[in-house]
């Protein structure tokens, strides 16, 4: 018998966004549960079938909560403690004005917070993946849709998942090599 | 039925004078990537990007020279003095950042509001927006005549014994402006992701390779993906909403804070954000007009992308044309001497004919737009949309100048004239603008692929040809 190193999955392509849904359900019928399907535009109804924990809106709140406080508590030192500046007798927390750079701060941690984190969950940048060595991967930015069942799946057997996978509607069937 | 076929099925020719169409029909996928791929990987540029390029440069040049020659010799080269030290300078920050605004707008509130035609016109007008920054963001710095340490107005440690006045509203704007640059261009980019792995996909030379493949990061399309640059969007579109409102309510604080007759009034916030989002849908029909043409985007700008641009254009000018007639109306109601001399001084003063063309400009030619037939005609739209430019830029020289050349004290009233050097900075930095824009427009998508091939019939599973 000769080893084999452990791929990193087995991949389909479809050339319709009906018939990749199709198969997301099938496998997920299956029993398989480490998956991931490629599309070349957000497809809503594969954010129903393949469920993820999305932390994004409570890191953007927690960083605009962070980003208020900064900044209000930046103008109360400055303006009230550290450099007292006596204006026409106004009081030295002189709270109105300062809710403007209170506001811009807030939207501007929230906004970095939104971005930089979805690339933290996302991985990016990521410039390697198996993914890229499927030669005909890159119709996934065009118009081809992919679904990928990973080896870490507890169902996985490179011969019966990719015999499963040929057996829906896809225009080819791929192991995909992992290194 | 293969997507093909429905793609074919899709592709009937489209029917004589439809102008509500969003996509012409016949758009594919593979359409959609080709064209706008093929405009940044093909080597070869359409006439009209070469001459607005050259012309851009050499305003470019201008403008290089010109603020060297400003910053090496003084401010004294530009007509500002006092009382008249705004002038030229603060009315081109004005209306740079004005015409910003028009991009967040379309792609943040029309975005929240499911507004799905903007898909084809946000990602230019984004750009737009980043750049109208860059060039509104320089105007302050510049006239403070030591630009070089402009950086003291920053909060940061230091041992000048001094700190930033968190009261004055020159400090809030340098907060409001550096924000909405930064959570412009993060907003930008974040679209841009998934469009840069298209064109990635489809490089032909290692460079193109390798340079969208470090500008893609990486996207491979996966759902998960998907679902976080989504939520990403969607938190920045809620974001950037109250923050371009409050962009350019704190360049009006610039003004309303200050006590000068004309500037101290409480309608100047909505007044400012509603002649930015004018003069800023001015921009997008001026830059998308000739693009459109340029690179054949027929299909994907259509006739109806222009026609909701020029009735945004013309909801706001009423806005606008509404502030006019008030103005006039509280001072006249308010009994103040100085107010009321404002208005009549505004009116047949040194210089009304700055007073006189804003109406002209902003108010009479823009009621065109009523009309369908204007509205449908390009050559129409396009001038109608230059003229707005050319009459926001005299609306914020008229408030600037009427205003400061005359305030209580006769003994310190003075007239004002822009020097050489003031034109030469002013079109020197449409050259900046149009020299981005038209780098962007050459080496980035300027449409957003991915979220035009949301729109075709065909992208939904289970949806045919028949919607």
């Amino acid at each position: 018998m000769s080893w084999r190193p452990r791929p990193y999955g087995v991949a389909a392509e479809f050339d319709d966004p009906g018939d990749l849904v199709e198969a997301v359900r099938a496998a997920r019928a299956e029993g398989y549960r480490r998956m991931e399907a490629y599309t070349p535009y957000p497809i809503k109804e594969l954010d129903e079938i393949l469920p993820m924990r999305n932390y994004l809106p409570l890191v953007v709140f927690l960083s605009g909560v962070l980003g208020a406080f900064t900044a209000f508590y930046m103008q109360y030192f400055i303006a009230a403690i550290v450099y007292p500046v006596n204006v026409g007798g106004r009081p030295l927390n002189s709270w109105p004005p300062f809710i403007v750079i209170t506001f811009e701060l807030t939207v501007l941690f929230a906004a970095c917070a939104a971005f930089f984190s979805m690339l933290f969950f996302a991985g990016f940048p990521a410039l390697y993946h198996p993914m890229f060595r499927i030669p005909s991967f890159r119709r996934a930015s065009d118009d081809g849709f992919f679904l990928c069942i990973e080896a870490d799946d507890a169902h996985f057997d490179a011969q019966d998942t990719l015999r499963f996978l040929a057996s829906l509607d896809a225009l080819h069937v791929w192991e995909v090599a992992d290194e | 039925m293969n997507v093909y076929e429905k793609q074919r099925r899709a592709a009937r020719p489209p029917e004589p004078g439809a102008t509500g169409i969003l996509l012409a029909a016949g758009t594919t996928f593979q359409g959609v990537t080709d064209q706008i791929t093929g405009v940044v990987l093909s080597p070869d540029v359409p006439q009209g990007w070469v001459w607005c390029f050259s012309v851009g440069l050499i305003a470019l040049l201008m403008f290089l020279i010109a603020i060297t020659a400003m910053i090496s010799t003084g401010v004294g080269v530009l007509g500002n003095n006092i009382p008249v030290a705004w002038a030229f300078p603060i009315t081109n920050f004005v209306w740079w950042i004005g015409i910003g605004h028009a991009g967040t707008l379309i792609s943040a509130i029309l975005l929240l509001l499911n507004q799905s035609w903007r898909n084809s016109i946000n990602r230019f007008a984004e750009a737009m927006t980043i750049f109208a920054v860059v060039c509104a963001g320089m105007f302050p710095m510049l006239h403070l005549g030591r630009p070089w340490i402009a950086y003291w107005i920053l909060p940061y440690p230091n041992t000048l014994t001094i700190q930033s006045q968190f009261r004055s509203p020159l400090v809030w704007d340098v907060f409001a402006v550096s924000t909405y640059a930064t959570v412009s261009l993060l907003f930008w980019y974040l679209g841009l992701i998934p469009d840069l792995a298209s064109v990635r996909d489809r490089a032909k030379t290692r460079i193109e390779y390798f340079a969208y493949g470090i500008l893609a990061l990486g996207w491979r399309g996966a759902s998960r993906h998907w679902r976080w640059h989504k939520t990403a969007s969607k938190l920045l579109a809620g974001l950037a909403t109250p923050l371009v409102l409050s962009v350019h309510t704190v360049v009006s604080f610039d003004f309303t804070i200050a006590m000068l007759p004309g500037w101290h009034s409480t309608i100047f916030p909505p007044y400012f954000v509603a002649g930015a989002i004018f003069s800023g849908f001015a921009m997008v029909l001026a830059l998308a007009i000739p693009l459109r043409k340029w690179y054949h985007l027929e299909n994907l700008l259509t006739q109806r992308h222009l026609e909701n641009c020029g009735k945004l254009m013309l909801a706001t000018g009423l806005v606008l044309a509404y502030t006019y007639a008030i103005e006039p109306f509280t001072s006249w109601y308010s009994g103040d001497k100085f107010e009321m001399y404002v208005v009549h001084n505004r009116a047949v003063g040194p210089f009304a004919w700055s007073y006189w063309s804003v109406l002209v400009l902003n108010v009479a030619i823009p009621q065109l737009l009523w009309w369908k037939r204007n509205r449908t005609n390009t050559t129409i739209l396009f001038l109608i949309s230059l003229d707005v430019l050319v009459g926001m830029w005299v609306e914020r020289y008229m408030i600037i100048v009427t205003s400061l050349h005359r305030d209580f004290m006769p003994s310190s009233w003075n007239n004002y004239a822009a020097t050489g050097w003031d034109n030469a900075i002013l079109y020197g930095s449409i050259g900046l603008f149009v020299v981005l824009f038209f780098l962007f427009v050459r080496f980035f998508p300027m449409i957003s692929m991915f979220e035009v091939r949301e729109l075709l019939p065909f992208s939904k599973p289970g949806g045919g040809s028949e919607k």
